[in-house]
């Protein structure tokens, strides 16, 4: 009996790293957003977002702290955080999500997916359905994505009183590459 | 036996199964930040209120210039209709220059209309407030000093060594919430030339300044500096008044406005601390305006690229 137990309590183990193997994380999304106005375009890119894949299950999710977009102009990057993203009381962004299409990582190459979940930005959650491609190279993963964030869509307000006008659209580009979790670290 | 193990056996893997359906959340927890290691942002819309300087600073490669403006006194005897209720005059003209060496470090040169005075200072953040409140202040360290390079009738100085004088100052500030800021400045003003024997070489003083924002945009401010001066307080010929200031703030994406009444004449420490000798209940105060525009010399952020 003991010999079956110990044989069931191996193999569940083996079976526990198995899975683990399917887990791939990055601390080093690079997340970018864009947006053009008529008197200068509002750009900031973060090197600092993190994102856990779980490639059997699908789940996927990212977590983007708002204060780690740095802007080529210190006041904007103040006011982004001040003003509109409100970034004390809603540090993160974040989506929480699953991939739609099943990954094969023993097979390079490039699969185009869509991925559904919840997208929260500013505090506010909204169902999205969002295009991206995730890059399989030799059993290390990356993702790319680009996609439109509506400002009314997540409550974020944008004053009467701005000489500079704001777009009411902020095109996101996130992108990564992962690295397979290791438990033992 | 057979069914001690059986439920070892089923705990564990139900306590497998549990941990995996959890992997992507505690793992997502584990590497997340944490929101309190950061500091407070924006405890002040700009590096000046009214009378005083702030603990926020010019962010580095960031050069904000000021134009800082006082009119005549608004009533009184130089006020009234005659003068437009003192827009005809100037009390003072500022025009200052104040650049980030460092997020921390900041350089700055101005010059007065009032006593033409000429001023270069530099300002050091010690200590920033942070989000979790282990650190619950900031503390910016500011030192200037002032020259007069005025021509006055021989004798006005006795040396060249009068033309100088030497401003040194703590401020330490507070952002108690979204919309309230608070700051206290104590300060210590080193002159070479006083106005008479018994006045004090060396003025010390205490300002006080808050703000409190009604909307994003728009709020409130409060600047006051009280002196310590027995010249000052008992003088029989002139008297001399704490400097008060009230005013609104306005910002508007690269600007911000200060609209405010004051009775100080003149902008700069060295010149308001020891020679504020107008009073508000005289009519003696002034509409004054501060503009700031912040210019970047930052390069341009790179566009994300696909991996």
């Amino acid at each position: 009996m003991t010999k079956i137990a110990s044989i069931l309590f191996l193999s569940l183990f083996l079976f526990a790293f198995q899975e683990k193997q399917n887990i791939f994380l990055s601390n080093a999304i690079e997340t970018g957003i864009y947006s053009e106005a008529p008197l200068e375009n509002i750009a900031a890119i973060s090197k600092k977002g993190i994102s856990v894949y779980n490639i059997e299950k699908g789940e996927i999710q990212f977590n983007i702290p708002i204060k780690s977009l740095k802007f080529k102009k210190s006041l904007m990057e103040e006011h982004f955080n001040e003003n509109y993203m409100e970034s004390d009381k809603y540090p993160f962004a974040k989506f929480k999500g699953k991939v739609n299409q099943a990954i094969d990582l023993s097979k390079n190459g490039e699969y185009p997916v869509t991925v559904s979940g919840d997208l929260d930005v500013h505090g506010v959650k909204k169902q999205r359905t969002i295009n991206g491609t995730i890059k399989v190279n030799n059993g290390s993963i990356s993702v790319f994505s680009k996609f439109d964030v509506l400002c009314k869509d997540h409550d974020i307000k944008i004053p009467q009183l701005v000489f500079q006008k704001i777009a009411e659209t902020i095109q996101v580009t996130i992108s990564g590459n992962y690295n397979p979790y290791k438990s033992s670290k | 036996m057979k069914y001690k193990s059986l439920i070892f056996i089923s705990t564990f893997f139900i306590s497998v199964g549990f941990s995996n359906a959890q992997e992507v959340d505690s793992l997502m927890n584990q590497m997340s930040p944490k929101k309190d290691e950061g500091k407070v942002i924006a405890t002040f819309k700009s590096s000046r209120l009214i009378l005083s300087q702030t603990t926020t600073m010019v962010k580095k490669n960031n050069l904000d210039f000021k134009v800082v403006h006082r009119f005549g006194d608004i009533g009184g005897d130089n006020g009234g209709s005659k003068t437009l209720f003192g827009l005809d005059n100037s009390s003072d003209i500022y025009i200052d220059f104040d650049y980030g060496i460092s997020d921390r470090l900041n350089i700055g040169f101005g010059r007065s209309k009032y006593s033409q005075l000429l001023d270069l200072q530099l300002k050091y953040a010690l200590l920033q407030q942070s989000e979790d409140n282990k650190m619950p202040l900031s503390v910016s360290l500011l030192a200037k000093t002032g020259f007069e390079p005025q021509k006055v009738v021989q004798g006005y100085y006795a040396n060249y060594g009068e033309r100088f004088s030497y401003l040194g100052q703590a401020i330490i500030s507070r952002k108690f919430s979204k919309s309230f800021s608070l700051q206290l400045s104590p300060t210590v003003l080193q002159r070479g030339k006083v106005l008479s024997a018994n006045d004090e070489e060396t003025l010390f003083a205490l300002g006080a300044a808050a703000r409190y924002k009604f909307t994003k945009r728009f709020g409130i401010v409060a600047d006051y500096y009280l002196i310590k001066s027995d010249f000052r307080k008992n003088n029989p010929t002139t008297n001399y008044y704490s400097p008060l200031g009230l005013g609104f703030e306005i910002e508007t994406g690269g600007h911000v406005f200060t609209l405010n009444f004051v009775n100080a004449e003149a902008i700069v420490e060295n010149n308001f601390l020891p020679n504020s000798t107008s009073s508000f209940t005289k009519g003696q105060y002034r509409f004054g305006f501060t503009i700031s525009r912040m210019f970047s010399f930052n390069k341009e952020q790179p566009i994300v690229k696909q991996h």
